[in-house]
């Protein structure tokens, strides 16, 4: 049931590759803040542009529970193909009757969380958890802060029962990337 | 006929040699038109495939290029670019930076030559723009690996190095049978002229053939050769017919006076050289003018022929009998170790004479020889003296015996 597999997306791992390659050297650490925004803002922004909604959604909101560490991940202007995102901060209850396309929880409790993804399991609600690097809230996908940059794990079981359609080259990819 | 010099090229080695240029010029031609369309075929379809691998490779890359992970960069490109058909692979930015490389990393002459290969068959690699959201975020460049169409070159080489031995092989048998085919049958044909005409072999033929024109060629060769033999045969008779009668009597069959003096002079020859001794013996019939005068010319012959016939076969058989012209007859006693033997050959001589002769038209007529007798070395070194002792000696015993009134009896 909770069968969440961890897979890790490392950022930058290589050194040498990121310093031929400023593009991809956004390796840094949890330690710099607002430079995690930036990795989380396009881990985010990446996970939306590879996510199909059963209706197009524009613009995308997210909303936000809680607390959140890198604020700065909510901070996206627009995504590749044009469409907008819109950003709104959303109380535990409200999540599942505020329109929102994605959810994004911050520090809350586990039990809450756990709460929050099942209110909109299967509405077509993309969920990611900041705070749950063990990935047992049933969010699709968890984000995994590490020494070498920031990752992130697929619960393919959430994945299924989500309503999404989520790019399979995403599960491929960070399945490949599992260290 | 002129023999052909020994270092001109035989038949044989000029067929051979025509043989193996105009197989070593098809093979060379074959090959070399079959691995070039081979080649360029093979290319074209690596072409495509690098093309199709570089389509994939985009489409792996991209999520992980959207995520900034170069490391899942590489490995995309591992997992659908890393076959052998591929030299390096490398992922590139919208700015041209290198983000990710796949190379196959091969060292020594192999990858000297392959990397040589390379330039040629793939001067650029097969490119393809990595889109996301319609915008461009990289490109993927593929370059071919030549390892595949070098071994279909090598193998290509390898089998027409193959035919070529067996080409040569071939070339060999067939030169051998056309040498027994057309060159044996050429061969004997000198051999036979040769012989014809250095040792008048005209007895000789060529054998049957298995090839028409050569066949044809033979028969009639053979035939011209029977001609030859024909013509040749009766030459020879003639020549001995003619050198016969050069040297015989013709009434009589008796050698004539040329073969007389040639039989002396080796006679005499012989007998230098052995120590022996021989005998001349001198004959003249005592009335052989009556007959002719009294009978006629016919009766004169047949009077000759009856007395040639008599002395031939009253001597031996190493003995020669000749008749020198006229009614004057010679005889040669060889290799005489005994002088009775002279005695002996005079008294069948005698008793041969003894029998009367029949005529034509003339009753029966018995003809008396005078004979004188001459013995080498006692009566003479050389043939005239012999000749002119035994003459003497006839003339003497012609005179004996008129003188001791025995007169021929001449009937009218």
């Amino acid at each position: 049931m909770h069968r969440s597999i961890r897979l890790a997306l490392a950022l930058a791992v290589c050194p040498s590759l990121a310093a031929a390659n400023p593009v991809t050297s956004l390796g840094l650490t949890q330690a710099s803040d607002s430079a995690g925004n930036v990795t989380a803002g396009r881990l985010v922004r990446s996970l939306i542009e590879y996510t199909r909604w059963p209706v197009r959604a524009d613009p995308v909101t997210i909303c936000l529970v809680g607390p959140a560490t890198w604020n700065g991940a909510l901070d996206v202007a627009a995504l590749g193909d044009g469409r907008r995102v819109s950003r709104k901060i959303v109380g535990a209850a409200q999540a599942a009757s505020s329109g929102c396309n994605v959810v994004y929880t911050g520090r809350i409790e586990p039990r809450a969380a756990q709460q929050i993804f099942a209110s909109v399991r299967g509405k077509g609600v993309l969920t990611i958890a900041e705070n749950d690097p063990q990935c047992r809230s049933q969010a699709m996908f968890c984000l995994l802060p590490g020494r070498q940059g920031l990752s992130f794990a697929v619960n393919i079981d959430a994945v299924s029962r989500s309503g999404l359609r989520i790019d399979p080259r995403v599960l491929r990819m960070a399945s490949g990337s599992m260290r | 006929m002129t023999r052909t010099p020994p270092a001109l090229p035989t038949l044989r080695q000029r067929l051979s040699q025509v043989h193996l240029r105009l197989i070593l010029f098809a093979l060379t031609l074959a090959s070399a038109s079959l691995l070039v369309s081979g080649t360029m075929v093979i290319r074209n379809y690596a072409q495509r495939n690098l093309e199709l691998i570089a389509s994939t490779a985009s489409y792996t890359v991209e999520p992980a290029i959207v995520f900034g992970d170069s490391a899942g960069v590489r490995e995309g490109l591992i997992s659908v670019a890393a076959v052998p058909s591929v030299n390096r692979v490398e992922v590139r930015g919208t700015d041209g930076k290198l983000i990710a490389e796949w190379d196959r990393g091969r060292e020594g002459l192999q990858s000297w030559i392959e990397n040589s290969a390379n330039r040629v068959l793939w001067p650029q690699p097969s490119r393809r723009i990595i889109k996301h959201s319609g915008a461009a975020i990289g490109e993927v460049r593929v370059y071919g690996n030549s390892q595949g169409i070098l071994r279909y070159a090598m193998a290509g080489a390898i089998i027409a190095l193959a035919c070529l031995g067996l080409t040569m092989i071939a070339t060999r048998i067939l030169a051998r049978r056309l040498q027994r085919d057309v060159i044996e049958p050429l061969h004997q044909l000198v051999q036979v002229a040769h012989s014809v005409r250095a040792e008048r072999a005209f007895h000789r033929r060529l054998p049957p053939s298995s090839i028409a024109e050569i066949d044809l060629f033979s028969r009639d060769f053979n035939a011209l050769l029977a001609e030859l033999e024909g013509w040749h045969h009766s030459l020879s008779t003639e020549n001995e017919e003619l050198a016969r009668r050069a040297t015989h009597d013709p009434l009589t069959g008796l050698g004539n006076r040329i073969l007389f003096e040639q039989s002396l002079n080796e006679a005499i020859a012989e007998s230098v050289h052995t120590r022996a001794s021989f005998a001349v013996l001198f004959l003249d019939a005592d009335n052989f003018k009556l007959i002719n005068d009294s009978h006629g010319h016919d009766a004169g012959d047949a009077a000759l022929v009856a007395v040639a016939e008599r002395l031939r076969s009253a001597i031996r058989h190493g003995d020669q009998a000749f008749r020198l012209g006229g009614d004057e007859f010679v005889i040669l006693l060889p290799a005489l170790h005994n002088l009775d033997h002279v005695d002996g050959v005079k008294a069948r001589i005698e008793a041969a004479m003894d029998r009367p002769l029949q005529l034509p038209g003339a009753a029966e007529q018995r003809i008396r020889l005078s004979i004188g007798v001459a013995t080498y070395p006692d009566d003479g070194l050389s043939p005239q003296d012999l000749l002119r002792r035994a003459d003497s000696a006839m003339y003497d015993d012609k005179n004996n015996r008129r003188g001791g009134g025995v007169e021929d009896k001449i009937d009218a």
